[in-house]
């Protein structure tokens, strides 16, 4: 266990214009279960990678529970990290792949059968031991990376999407145990990931990345209902955020041919405004719209109907039931659900309300 | 290609094609049977003299033996000092690929891992050296050698080896090592080791098929190298294989029958070599066997 703090962290590549990583700041506490989520490029595994040892720190301070590492050896660090590709080395089998770590660190012979034994106990690999990596499947390559992080007892775990190699059911299990042995650990853990799904269920909290700043940093669902600009707003969902350009007359927000009754406080005149597929309702009494069906895509669960709004460019997704009867090319009423919806600047992308 | 002739007589013949399939088979047939003539008949020919006597070869070039004189090898190797020839040989040829396999490897792990200024065009100056013919060196090599005391000594030819042929030892392997993928030395460093163990406990194992390659070549390559051999070295004791060989060639008379006795004598470690490592070898050549 231990915490990790980032202060102003930041790596700029010698061939690059712009850091891959600008100042980041972020606590990452005591057995905390932290993501670092983003879209690809946005400086979350490099971010990860310096936290790992792996990569240099251009400017800003890394410490491990209070400890200064910036110049520390990943090594010297204990932590361990599971890749993407898993990692194993091809030549060793599971055993040794499992003891590599711990005999480099001058553990007894007996005492890293032992450890080895225990967690290849927990991960189901015990009948795996003498095999080599190549005649293992995707999903047991998975769990030798994994023990190969938990054998080592490290303070801290570092996860740089470890599960994106694998199909979607293996990948939900994985989830699953993920979770679960982060509650028998009670480690510190810390998941880099472009899966919101991922992020969403397993993250205590997530910290949202782009363009190699920190976006949002908060608990999972208080991201998704109250992202602090249009970028959260549109990143985290599926479908994600409706945005769509709004001005205020007197009382209403007006969105394209559309009045909402809104009292303007304190905003500007122009906002963008933005509503979750699940806070618009298809038909209701107080109907604030009206919009045209472009597509009905049944999820089995749930239906999600595409509109579109008479003088709105953006198309507007729909969370419905799993019976929706609209059909395409229908007109139908729209009602939102104001108390959830959010008001951005237009200027800054921040959200106001 | 056995399997596909094994396989043709289970396959249904229609009686239009037998006669067309027949004669693409014996056609195929004689091309690799004339390959093989024209690559293993040299061979059998210098086997055969290398037991017969050079009055016997002199009388018929092409004769099967009459008397098989297998004491041709035993002599070889006594009296006319066959066993110091490849004494030296096994010596110069295993110290200098050894030291090529590590230091080319060394090398090549660095080139294919690590960021370094000047990288690719170090690289390059090392690679580049291989389009010099060794005739353009060789006076310069030989200057240098006498300078530092090493002319016609085995030490000095093994390290005149080691430089000729460490740029190609170097471009095999990096190849090779470039293709390891990085997350497992990410991995090894994470699992405490430092860079030099990394090289040694992951890097090295890992790349065995392509070093294996690479102690092949250079094996078979210095084994048979005679113009370096014969520029700088000059004692009888401390001559190598092809240069002792070289001795029976005379400039009245030719022991015909003694240099194909020493030739089969030189290609004994040449075929063990290949039978210990083909199948590295074949991994080798065929390999992004990383994955």
């Amino acid at each position: 266990m231990a915490k990790v703090s980032l202060r102003r962290l930041s790596k700029r590549f010698p061939s690059a214009s712009a850091p891959a990583v600008d100042a980041v700041d972020l606590d990452v506490a005591h057995g905390e279960f932290m993501v670092l989520l983003g879209p690809s490029g946005c400086g979350k595994s490099t971010t990860l990678r310096m936290i790992a040892g792996l990569e240099s720190i251009t400017a800003g301070e890394l410490a491990i529970d209070g400890q200064r590492v910036n110049d520390v050896p990943a090594k010297d660090r204990d932590i361990a990290m599971v890749f993407q590709s898993y990692a194993l080395y091809p030549h060793m089998t599971v055993f040794d792949n499992l003891a590599f770590g711990l005999r480099r660190r001058n553990f007894r012979s007996t005492e890293i059968e032992r450890r080895v034994r225990d967690v290849a106990d927990t991960l189901g690999l015990s009948a795996l031991l003498a095999r080599k990596p190549y005649a293992l499947s995707g999903g047991q390559r998975q769990r030798v990376a994994l023990g190969r992080a938990i054998v080592r007892d490290p303070k801290v775990f570092l996860f740089d999407e470890p599960l994106s190699n694998l199909d979607a059911a293996l990948r939900v299990g994985m989830r699953g145990e993920l979770i679960k042995l982060h509650h028998r650990l009670g480690a510190t853990m810390i998941y880099v990931t472009h899966d919101q799904v991922e992020a969403m269920t397993m993250g205590d909290r997530i910290c949202i990345m782009n363009g190699g700043k920190v976006v949002q940093i908060g608990g999972p669902l208080d991201v998704y209902r109250d992202p602090v600009d249009t970028f959260v707003a549109g990143f985290l969902g599926s479908p994600p955020t409706n945005l769509l350009p709004g001005k205020f007359d007197a009382d209403r927000l007006v969105i394209g041919d559309n009045g909402l009754p809104i009292e303007r406080r304190d905003v500007p005149e122009n906002v963008i405004f933005g509503i979750r597929p699940e806070d618009v309702t298809i038909g209701g009494d107080g109907a604030h719209a009206r919009g045209e069906v472009l597509a009905v895509e049944p999820l089995g669960a749930e239906t999600i109907v595409r509109f579109r709004l008479s003088g709105v460019v953006q198309d507007v997704l729909v969370r419905g039931p799993r019976t929706v009867a609209a059909r395409v090319g229908e007109s139908v009423p729209l009602t939102f659900d104001l108390r959830s919806a959010h008001l951005f600047d237009p200027a800054t992308l921040h959200r106001i309300v | 290609m056995g399997r596909l002739l094994r396989s043709r007589p289970f396959e249904p013949a229609t009686a239009r094609s037998f006669p067309t399939q027949m004669l693409k088979r014996v056609a195929l047939f004689a091309i690799v049977a004339l390959y093989t003539a024209f690559a293993a008949g040299p061979f059998v020919w210098v086997a055969t003299m290398s037991v017969r006597t050079t009055s016997e070869i002199s009388l018929d070039h092409y004769a099967w033996p009459a008397k098989w004189h297998w004491e041709k090898f035993a002599q070889a190797w006594f009296n006319s000092n066959y066993n110091v020839y490849f004494e030296n040989s096994l010596l110069v040829v295993a110290s200098a690929v050894a030291v090529l396999t590590v230091v080319g490897s060394m090398a090549a792990h660095c080139f294919a891992r690590y960021r370094f200024p000047a990288n690719r065009v170090l690289y390059f100056v090392i690679f580049s050296t291989i389009i010099f013919p060794p005739q353009i060196t060789i006076i310069a090599l030989f200057q240098i050698l006498v300078q530092y005391g090493l002319y016609d000594s085995l030490v000095g030819l093994a390290l005149v080896y080691v430089a000729v042929q460490l740029p190609l030892t170097v471009y095999v392997l990096e190849s090779f090592f470039a293709r390891i993928p990085g997350d497992l030395f990410d991995a090894a460093r994470i699992d405490g080791y430092s860079e030099w163990l990394i090289f040694w406990k992951v890097s090295l194992p890992i790349a065995l098929p392509a070093i294996a390659t690479a102690v092949i070549l250079n094996t078979i390559l210095l084994w048979n190298e005679f113009l370096y051999a014969v520029v700088l070295i000059t004692d009888e004791s401390r001559r190598t294989l092809p240069l002792g060989i070289q001795r029976f060639m005379g400039d009245q008379l030719e022991d015909v029958g003694m240099i194909a006795t020493g030739l089969m004598i030189a290609i004994v470690p040449v075929v063990l070599i290949y039978m210990f490592f083909s199948e590295k070898l074949i991994q080798g050549m065929t390999a992004g066997a990383v994955k």
